[in-house]
């Protein structure tokens, strides 16, 4: 029977692994996400969960594994958070031009230097263009559920693509929240077996990541990027069926909150979300129009969606929790999204970054009052002065 | 939709069958400078050199009764001449053949 218990990100995300009956776990420990191989690794022990666990000598062999076990046709999932995916960076692109459906789950942690051990989006989001789906969770609920999704759509036949299922570490990987876990016939009805098309099979020896030239490469890159635009419709699809099996209510790409009769709004993906919405509910007493746009895909990015919803508004801030140093809005990487896809809308918003949450602080209630303090005043003089601002360290909003 | 022309097409994620003798799309015997060189008359076919090659290019040819050499994939490491017991291999100069690799007007 389907029951509703008390999960951490880490907890919600084995037993999404579990239920999704992955039958290859590659694991190399790093805090945060470890804790989430910590249960797999009981799971196994106690003969509940029927996978192959295997310990990797660090990330770019549990990538490694896992690229040969799903070129085997094993359902497989692995995870690392921080340096630990960028270290395995060399495997993400093979492992997307091989088509292998692989899952990786990211627990976020800051970059070094030095040693932070705070949860950053940075770790993710460097390694956005490799050809992985690529999206957050804001609570452990949405971790559980976006696995099972991620799993469904990469392995769709249409699709044939790698995963990078995020959740903020810390902020949902070690804070408990209630998570509804479904009955096992719920999600063997959503997600079928794994069907490989090129099984490694004696019969019929086939050649895997060969060389190739650079006119062959072309070709590939090609077939890549059409399955990338092939993929908004399927998450389409399987978001529907989730809702459905589950009796969720999620939308494929963008959660609107209190945006109704927003002028301004947040933009922005992951754990922060959720002290938006308490911020929100706060600023709405004291007369502002203020809602929360809050992205769950950003590998595809939903381009015409984000035109269509941002335009409704007067002012978009961006709260970003990332960093690309030297970019063209000097702040994180979601503004730069989010202003190409506001290119062609027929009214757009003025629109901002926030650099909040850095290094894995908390964004307080109190400092999100402060960004939309300055949205408000934008809307009022017509104009947002900075593309960026660092929040708790402006002179002056 | 893109259009790939038909000569141009790759196998989904670049999955081929794998070759069953030699792989003809991926000849990698091009950058030699230094070729082995048998002298038949010294070879006792010990197969030391079949043994030894890493890509395979040495093979006994049972009705010859000999070892034979497959230009295309020998990249000239010269072990098989380090190991022939008998002498019969030779380093040669890859320039001083008419045929040598680096001489070729295309690549592939």
């Amino acid at each position: 029977m389907a029951k509703e218990v008390t999960l951490s990100g880490c907890a919600a995300s084995a037993q999404a692994v579990k239920m999704a009956r992955v039958e290859v776990i590659c694991s190399y420990p790093i805090r945060p996400y470890t804790a989430a191989m910590m249960e797999l690794a009981k799971m196994v022990a106690n003969g509940e969960l029927d996978a192959e666990f295997i310990h990797g000598e660090g990330e770019h062999a549990q990538l490694s594994v896992c690229y040969g076990a799903s070129a085997a046709g094993a359902r497989t999932f692995t995870g690392s958070s921080g340096v630990g995916v960028t270290y395995a960076f060399e495997t993400y692109s093979p492992i997307s031009g091989a088509r292998l459906p692989v899952q990786m789950m990211i627990a976020d942690r800051t970059l070094d230097p030095p040693g932070d051990f705070g949860s950053e989006h940075t770790d993710a989001m460097s390694c956005r263009d490799q050809g992985w789906l690529m999206g957050w969770a804001e609570t452990p609920q949405e971790a559980f559920d976006n696995h099972l999704i991620n799993y469904r759509v990469g392995e769709d036949p249409r699709i044939m693509l790698p995963q990078f299922v995020c959740q903020d570490g810390y902020f949902v990987s070690h804070l408990p929240g209630k998570v509804k876990l479904p009955d096992q016939a719920q999600v063997d009805e959503f997600l079928p077996p794994y069907k490989p098309p090129h099984v490694l099979d004696p019969k019929r020896p086939v050649s895997h990541g060969p060389q190739i030239r650079p006119d062959q490469g072309v070709i590939m890159d090609l077939q890549r990027a059409q399955a990338f635009l092939d993929v908004p419709k399927v998450i389409r699809e399987a978001i529907d069926d989730y809702n459905r099996i589950f009796g969720r209510k999620y939308s494929p790409f963008l959660e609107e909150y209190q945006t109704e009769d927003a002028d301004v709004v947040f933009f922005m993906q992951g754990a922060h979300a959720l002290t938006a919405r308490h911020a929100i509910k706060h600023l709405r007493g004291k007369g502002l129009k203020v809602g929360l746009v809050k992205l769950r895909f950003v590998r595809p990015f939903p381009t015409e969606e984000v035109a269509e919803v941002l335009s409704r508004f007067k002012a978009v801030g961006v709260v970003e929790t990332s960093t690309s140093y030297g970019g063209a809005m000097r702040g994180g990487n979601l503004l730069h999204e989010v202003r190409a896809a506001l290119y062609d809308a027929p009214t757009r918003p003025l629109t901002t970054s926030f650099m909040a949450g850095m290094g894995g602080e908390v964004i307080p209630l109190q400092e999100f009052y402060w960004m939309a303090d300055v949205l408000a005043k934008g809307v009022k003089g017509g104009k947002i002065g900075k593309y960026v601002y660092w929040v708790g360290f402006e002179e002056a909003a | 939709m893109f259009k790939i022309p038909k000569e141009r097409e790759v196998p989904f994620a670049g999955v081929t069958p794998a070759p069953v003798g030699e792989q003809p799309m991926m000849i990698t015997g091009n950058w030699r400078t230094y070729r082995p060189v048998l002298d038949q008359e010294k070879c006792n076919l010990c197969m030391n050199c079949v043994i030894f090659c890493p890509d395979a290019c040495w093979q006994l040819d049972e009705a010859e009764e000999e070892v034979v050499w497959n230009s295309k994939y020998c990249k000239g490491c010269l072990i098989c001449v380090n190991e022939c017991t008998t002498e019969a291999l030779s380093k040669v100069y890859e320039l001083d053949f008419e045929d040598g690799v680096v001489r070729l007007e295309k690549l592939f």
